[in-house]
């Protein structure tokens, strides 16, 4: 049991601080914070740039795996350098990479490009990042209904995956009996094929640091967190920055950036409070939700960083205007595209545009296209039929995907189906945070068997691959082990003939 | 001012039944007579909702939910026997025998005091066979002489770890690493003796598969034990412990059920492992009086104490009453300290005693 007072909130520093998973290391932090010795060791052995600290890191994500990221990988093993193959790093326009120790890329491909500078978009990565804070001012000036009836017209929808109504959560916090409250930034992108949130801290930082004091004033909150995923050094020191410069406009607004510590987990918004508060990023049980129990048990606002770089445009442009700019569903959105594509990178296109637009904005296919994933590794394989499917949150569903994060993938046919498969269920066993046995136990049920069936060509090594699905789905706690079998399942689905087996 | 909860009314398996505000579904399935397998739950430590046996379908929820977290709402329809409540049951249980030791017969290995996964699978059958995962799990060194444990055969409720921190504020055991490979461990998988562990043996008892098993009983087959009710006699809280005996030999002892004795299913290292002394060979079971030769003999409790009062007031008439000095055992119960300190104020006259627990 933890002492009273104990600091448990700087365990994680502390550990990085002491270099990681080594012994002595968790008695140490154990007396700086006075939190159990054990429980640190608990923390320490969960997070991977602890457990295993001072090595490069080679990205084994699908875009950098096609990419060639093994020879990476052997390059360090011939020359003998210690080394750890990871989940995605969040660089798949830039693909194959690898970080040093430091978490500084070390190798890449052809940099990412992006939407050129147009005024119109509410994001707009292109343009020259404005520091005025003219929105967060004229919010000042506003009553917060009419605030809240702008934010509910504008159909803002989360950016992070789920695509909840932004609206519904902002006014719930914000409804909370008196006291104190929070608002948290996810910026623990690890979405495999997803790095649009790193682009727009690059870019804009203080798109994201505008809406989030707006947000915070709206609900009543003092203190925000952004909890930035660890492998991202260079939207750190861009949000170090803007911070600095924009502290005059916020008001005493108390912002922090908590670094994460390597577990793609700690993108689920529960899993991401327990992390902020020092401890294992293992997702806890909903409801109650965050908006009345989250992080230190207090009512919280939990938003994406494009989610909220969306709100300054809203403030000064209108509800209206911003649910316009939309195809299918309101406002713009940020699509990432990597793989198989002349110009990977980053665009800002009309929500519900379809993967043909999104390509023909990154210059087009390399190859003969055959399958991509519209969101990440979570939203499974879709075949071609859907290149002028609209990619938005309704629609996807609908075809048995899901838009996600956004972080589309386009394989070529060069591509083996099962080996795609294959690098995806490796993420998810990785990945996955063990707390409960449906994602813990089925996650690794399903790599086995995908392994089994590329070794043998034998299809009964698929043959529990539905009912297994099936559990994780409806057993897991959250969403990790829900959607953890997607890739294999929707590739046997729509790709029957490459798993017939020999 | 505590405020008396709201009554409500739900609607379980189509019978209306009648609950209280904050309570678990778990609560009032168990009080309704409803079969809900459960693995992680324990009445002493918060739920944690992370075995998923005790998933139940509540109407208007996208998905089975945890019942022992879930709380009761007015009107809420439950069912905890739907084909989807039993398809669930079945394809976990075959999860769970993926990555579990089994015995001959493909089920759950029997340790300890019995396997509740291996109950479940015998009450509610499985789903397919499925392969084993081979679970790349880390191994710890131990070297202590009481609690064994085995991660082969743990189902990583967590629930050992959850009492040591909730009811033990010991916390010498944590959830370690991530995924498949998570397992519960020491700081720096350390031996037991080596932590903060105080040996009570309370993750022997909350661990619903005998992972976690007494040491010095892992050989004796638990069916085959007599249960007699005792009081350990260590201390005078009076805790009540279980005696487990084999061929009139005590082979284990544990505590009757939370909630029904003093000791609220909870044992200390004396309880429930300091058990040898009751066979030991030097144990004393007859008075013994020194004779001239010097050796002790056997003799009857009234020509012992004479002997010993005897002996006692003549040092009292040669030295007076201030040589005596009475010192109780912090085995004693409260009425027994009592006693001592009335012989030795009134009885001799000395404020001499002491009992040993007080320094």
């Amino acid at each position: 049991m933890q002492k009273h007072n104990a600091n448990r909130p700087a365990v994680m520093d502390l550990l990085e601080h002491h270099g990681g998973l080594a012994p002595g290391v968790s008695a140490k932090v154990s007396e700086e914070t006075g939190v159990p010795e054990a429980d640190i060791y608990g923390v320490v052995s969960f997070y991977t740039l602890l457990a295993k600290p001072g090595v490069a890191r080679v990205c084994q994500g699908i875009s950098c795996a096609m990419a060639g990221s093994d020879a990476l990988a052997d390059a360090l093993q011939a020359k003998g350098e210690p080394y750890e193959k990871v989940s995605c790093l969040g660089y798949c326009d830039q693909a194959p990479v690898q970080i040093d120790k430091d978490m500084e890329l070390t190798k890449h491909g052809p940099r990412g490009s992006i939407t050129p500078d147009d005024p119109a978009l509410p994001i707009n990565l292109g343009g020259q990042d404005d520091a005025s804070y003219s929105a967060l001012k004229a919010f000042e000036g506003m009553d917060p209904d009419a605030f809240l009836d702008q934010l509910q017209g504008s159909g803002l929808q989360g950016r992070g995956g789920a695509g909840f109504p932004a609206w519904i959560k902002w006014k719930a916090v914000r409804n909370e009996p008196i006291g104190t409250r929070y608002v948290v930034v996810n910026a623990d992108e690890g979405e495999p094929g997803t790095f649009k949130d790193r682009e727009t801290m690059l870019r804009r930082p203080h798109r994201l640091i505008e809406g989030l004091a707006i947000a915070c004033k709206y609900v009543g909150a003092t203190t925000a967190y952004i909890y930035l995923r660890g492998e991202f050094p260079a939207p750190r020191r861009a949000l170090e920055l803007a911070l600095a410069k924009a502290r005059p406009h916020l008001g005493g607004l108390d912002i922090r950036l908590t670094m994460g510590h390597g577990a793609y987990i700690c993108g689920e918004e529960t899993a991401l409070l327990e992390a902020i508060e020092g401890k294992r990023g293992m997702p806890r049980l909903k409801p109650p939700y965050p908006t009345q129990v989250g992080l230190f048990g207090e009512p919280t606002l939990i938003n994406n960083v494009e989610t909220l770089a969306c709100v300054p445009e809203i403030v000064l442009r209108g509800g209206d205007w911003f649910k316009n700019l939309g195809k299918t569903e309101a406002g713009s959105k940020l699509y990432c595209i990597s793989g198989h594509v002349e110009k990977a990178g980053v665009y800002e296109l009309p929500l519900g545009a379809t993967l043909n637009e999104l390509v023909q904005a990154a210059g087009g296919y390399v190859g003969t296209p055959k399958a991509f994933s519209p969101g990440g590794a979570s939203s499974g394989f879709l075949p071609m039929e859907h290149a002028d499917t609209p990619l938005d949150f309704k629609g996807l569903t609908k075809v048995g995907s899901m838009l996600g994060s956004a972080g589309v993938v386009v394989l070529n046919d060069t591509v083996d189906m099962a080996a795609a498969v294959r690098w995806q269920q490796i993420f998810f066993e990785d990945e996955s945070c063990g707390q409960c046995a449906p994602c813990r136990i089925g996650c690794r049920m399903q790599r086995q068997a995908i392994d089994a069936f590329i070794e043998s060509g034998d299809v009964a090594s698929l043959e529990h691959t539905e009912d297994l699905h099936w559990e994780m789905e409806e057993g897991s706690i959250c969403g990790l082990g829900m959607v953890a079998s997607l890739p294999l399942l929707t590739a046997q689905k729509h790709f029957p003939s490459e798993f017939e087996g020999s | 001012m505590t405020e008396t909860p709201t009554e409500l009314t739900l609607t379980l398996d189509g019978e209306q039944v009648h609950a209280k505000d904050g309570e678990t579904l778990l609560d009032v399935c168990r009080r309704a007579g409803k079969e809900v397998p459960t693995l992680c739950a324990e009445d002493r430590v918060d739920p944690m909702g992370s075995c998923r046996m005790c998933l139940v379908e509540v109407e208007g929820q996208r998905r089975l939910q945890p019942s022992c977290a879930f709380k009761v709402q007015a009107g809420q329809v439950v069912q905890t026997a739907s084909d989807k409540v039993k398809r669930h049951r079945q394809l976990l249980l075959s999860m769970y025998l993926a990555d579990h030791e089994l015995d001959e017969d493909d089920l759950p290995r029997e340790r300890g005091t019995g396997n509740q996964l291996r109950q479940h699978v015998l009450d509610h059958g499985t789903g397919p066979k499925l392969p084993a995962i081979n679970a790349p799990r880390e191994y710890r060194m131990e070297n202590n002489p009481y609690i064994h444990f085995d991660p082969e055969a743990c189902v990583l409720c967590n629930l050992c770890v959850r009492y040591c921190d909730e009811v033990e504020a010991v916390s010498a055991i944590t959830l370690a690493g991530r995924g498949a490979k998570t397992t519960i461990a020491t700081a720096d998988q350390k031996g037991l003796l080596d932590t903060t562990c105080e040996m009570c043996g309370g993750c022997i008892a909350v661990c619903p598969t005998g992972a976690m098993t007494e040491k010095p009983s892992l050989a004796s087959d638990f069916r085959e034990e007599e249960v007699v009710r005792s009081t350990c006699n260590f201390c005078g809280v009076g805790c009540q412990v279980n005696l487990h005996t084999q061929d009139n030999k005590v082979v284990r002892v544990t505590s009757p059920p939370a909630g029904e004795t003093v000791n609220d299913g909870n044992l200390c290292i004396k309880g429930r492992f300091s058990m040898e002394f009751i066979q030991h060979e030097d144990r004393l079971t007859q008075p013994l009086v020194r004779g001239d030769d010097g050796a002790l003999h056997t003799t009857t409790w009234e020509n012992a104490l004479k002997v010993a009062a005897q002996g006692l007031m003549g040092v009292k008439e040669k030295y007076g009453a201030d040589s005596l000095g009475f010192i109780s055992s912090s085995r004693c119960t409260g009425e027994e300290n009592y006693l001592l300190q009335k012989l030795s104020r009134a009885a001799f006259g000395t404020n001499n005693c002491h009992q040993c627990a007080a320094t």
